[in-house]
């Protein structure tokens, strides 16, 4: 490890990756601060700026827009009672009460401070775990990848929409439209439909605009957003946070940093599960649970370092295995391979520098993160008012010009709007989108794998079962399946119940 | 084309801009008002009417259909080496087989539920809803078409802000130059900036 850590902070301190840090952390929290706008939506409409930079300036850019999007969404929480992002649902429940008490710098500042603590207690997660779990990846062969895919897929389809069968047939039409462009086995071409542009393949920058962003703008038909009048004089506190409640919020902290790491290493799960998981489990550990919902510094803190926790932790199994953790980094496994970085063990050996600068580089996201959060967070507040007028043909024009930037041909845009309405018939008859992102992402990879198991097999499949590593596999999807389908039909009685009331 | 440049391409939103500003208080006390008066008759009519669709039936029906669409469109698309047990179509066959279980899983379910008058999953799809949808895409078409025409991103840039500003029924000339200007500013960024040529 230590010998690629100089070379790395080498290649990481430079005035480029720098200001990409920067920006990417400006630009993640303002999109997280206005309610509507999410994560997902701003790394899909900034993916395609990264296609002309080189691995780490991209990275660090996503990375910087993502961590910030962790900590962005508590601004408009604590402000209007408005979560900017869902995952920041937990911090609105003492966060505005807490902002309703006058002391609303103060909350603002728990948040900040928890969201970095959390960062970086993820990243450093990724430090240290990251390359152990690759070395166990790099004994795995490609029936035990197809399986690794395979549980990815499955975990991602089950968790994604009301119900699991909707999901499957999700992410078999996203591993379908992986498929369109040539063979990466023969380069025959596939389902090209006579089209010389097809015959490259979808790119998935141009899918994931009309998936993710366009779709968001048909569903202004839906409902429009009321306009959000922040009063900045409400920054007018000092912002103290006494000792005591510094103590008081140390443990809290730490125990949903580490929740945060363990729920965002498992794929499909995501912030909004840590935080609702650590918010709850630091109010029953909790000296003063009556505190909780009436503005509790203990409950802000447990539940912004538990989303924030999660940025690190979910690239474990994503630069380990290439299976994201979840839909915002499987954006960003694009951004690596595209730069020929493949996950495994060989990126932790062969480019061991780069990865060690990115891994690194997110313990200085977080830090940038806590400058800029100090520095600007009114300016941030007063983002949370801009209106809808103003931003939806700004945010087309984003994706037009990003669908547009990828090949410099306006097929792509064309494509785009293929996928806008695709993404809008799926809404009606609620296919979930996120299981198609993680079959468009693994894609290649799984169907290499499946072929090249099958063809090492003479076609028996019994290879799928073969090496401790399936069998492990095996039994972990069918733990996940039980595990989904159990939760699914407890939702189901429990809305029978409230329906029945 | 010649009239593609930087000048050109600053000087449409920047007269658009001055319009706007001149024009648009006489615009908004007549054609525009009428226009939302008789598009607010139509959304009331719409309103009412709702579609409700069996979501797992449709899903189901639908799904399978494709599949098998695909799977009928599969040796004119996917060509493959004779002899290759396992081959380019493999992958795809065995994806379009599970989506039909699946579906047909769905439908099923649905159907027991129907025999067994157990109730079944709804959606209600508003008239209305889509409509606005429609005219939100075909604002997005028009902004797409009109880059292709002119070959000049900025003109459908400038048309999507029009169009969205007067879908949103906004009247306040000051939003009209600030969202003008930004769609100049991110042309700017990504024809300077990042160098693309559009």
């Amino acid at each position: 490890m230590m010998e690629y850590v100089g070379p790395a902070m080498g290649l990481l301190f430079t005035l480029e990756n720098i200001i990409w840090i920067n920006l990417g952390v400006f630009i993640g929290a303002i999109f997280s601060a206005i309610p509507g706008l999410t994560v997902i939506l701003c790394v899909t409409l900034f993916l395609p700026v990264t296609y002309t930079m080189s691995a780490i300036p991209g990275m660090m850019f996503l990375l910087g827009i993502y961590c910030a999007g962790g900590y962005g969404g508590s601004v408009s929480a604590i402000l209007i009672n408005t979560p900017g992002t869902p995952h920041a649902a937990a911090t609105m429940l003492d966060g505005y009460p807490l902002s309703q008490k006058g002391r609303t710098k103060a909350a603002l500042k728990i948040a900040l401070e928890a969201s970095t603590f959390g960062g970086i207690f993820s990243a450093l997660a990724l430090l240290f775990l990251g390359p152990q779990v690759a070395k166990i990846a790099a004994q795995l062969g490609t029936a035990e990848y197809f399986m690794v895919c395979l549980f990815g897929l499955t975990i991602i389809a089950g968790v994604s929409g009301k119900s699991l069968v909707r999901g499957i047939i999700s992410a078999c039409l996203g591993l379908l439209i992986a498929c369109v462009g040539s063979d990466p086995m023969t380069g025959y071409d596939r389902f090209a439909f006579g089209s010389n542009r097809l015959y490259l393949g979808l790119d998935l920058a141009v899918c994931l605009i009309g998936l993710f962003a366009l779709v968001e703008i048909l569903s202004k038909a839906e409902s429009r957003a009321k306009a959000q009048n922040m009063d900045t004089s409400k920054l007018k506190d000092d912002g103290r946070i006494t000792k005591d409640e510094y103590k008081r919020m140390f443990l809290p902290t730490l125990i949903s940093s580490f929740i945060g790491v363990m729920v965002g290493i498992i794929p499909g799960t995501g912030a909004s599960e840590a935080s609702w998981f650590s918010y709850n489990t630091a109010k029953n550990m909790s000296k003063h649970p009556e505190e909780y919902g009436h503005g509790s510094v203990e409950g802000i803190a447990a539940a912004e370092s538990a989303n924030n926790a999660v940025t690190g932790a979910t690239l474990i199994p994503l630069l380990t295995l290439g299976i994201p953790g979840d839909g915002t980094v499987a954006i960003m496994l694009s951004a690596l391979m595209i730069n020929g970085l493949n996950p495994g063990l060989s990126l932790f050996t062969t480019q061991g520098d780069i990865m060690y600068a990115i891994m690194i580089g997110l313990i200085v996201i977080n830090i940038f993160m806590q400058i800029q959060g100090q520095l600007l967070t009114p300016f941030f507040a007063k983002v949370v008012s801009i209106p809808e007028e103003i931003l939806t043909p700004i945010i087309v024009i984003f994706c037009f010009a990003g669908a547009y930037s990828v090949n410099e041909n306006y097929f792509d845009v064309g494509v785009a709007l293929v996928f806008t309405v695709l993404a809008w018939i799926l809404r009606k008859i609620d296919l979930p989108p996120v299981p198609i992102l993680l079959g468009l992402v693994l894609g290649k990879m799984t169907e290499t794998n499946f072929r090249r198991a099958l063809l090492v097999s003479d076609g028996d499949p019994s290879i799928f079962f073969s090496s401790i590593y399936c069998k492990i596999f095996v039994v972990l999807i069918i733990v996940a399946l039980a595990a989904i389908i159990r939760g699914k039909i407890k939702d189901r009685q429990a809305e029978k119940a409230a329906h029945a009331e | 084309m010649g009239f593609k440049s930087a000048h050109s391409s600053l000087f449409i939103p920047v007269c658009v801009i001055f319009v706007f500003m001149e024009v648009m208080p006489t615009m908004k006390e007549n054609f525009l008002d009428r226009f939302y008066a008789r598009l607010d008759t139509l959304g009331e009519k719409l309103q009412t009417k709702e579609l409700r669709i069996p979501v797992n039936i449709t899903a189901g029906v639908v799904f399978f259909l494709f599949a098998l669409f695909i799977l009928a469109v599969m040796p004119q698309q996917v060509p493959i080496s004779e002899g290759d047990a396992i081959n380019g179509r493999s992958f795809p066959t065995l994806l379009m087989a599970v989506m039909m279980l699946c579906c047909a899983g769905l439908v099923l379910k649905d159907v027991y539920k129907i025999i067994t008058k157990k109730p079944i999953e709804w959606k209600v799809i508003n008239l209305n809803t889509e409509v606005k949808a429609l005219v939100i895409f075909i604002i997005l078409l028009i902004s797409f078409f009109l880059c292709i025409v002119t070959d000049l991103f900025v003109v459908g840039s400038i048309f999507c802000c029009l169009g969205f500003l007067i879908y949103f029924r906004c009247k306040k000339p000051s939003y009209y130059a600030i969202t003008l200007g930004i769609a100049v500013i991110i042309w700017v960024a990504f024809r300077f900036g990042l160098g693309v040529e559009f």
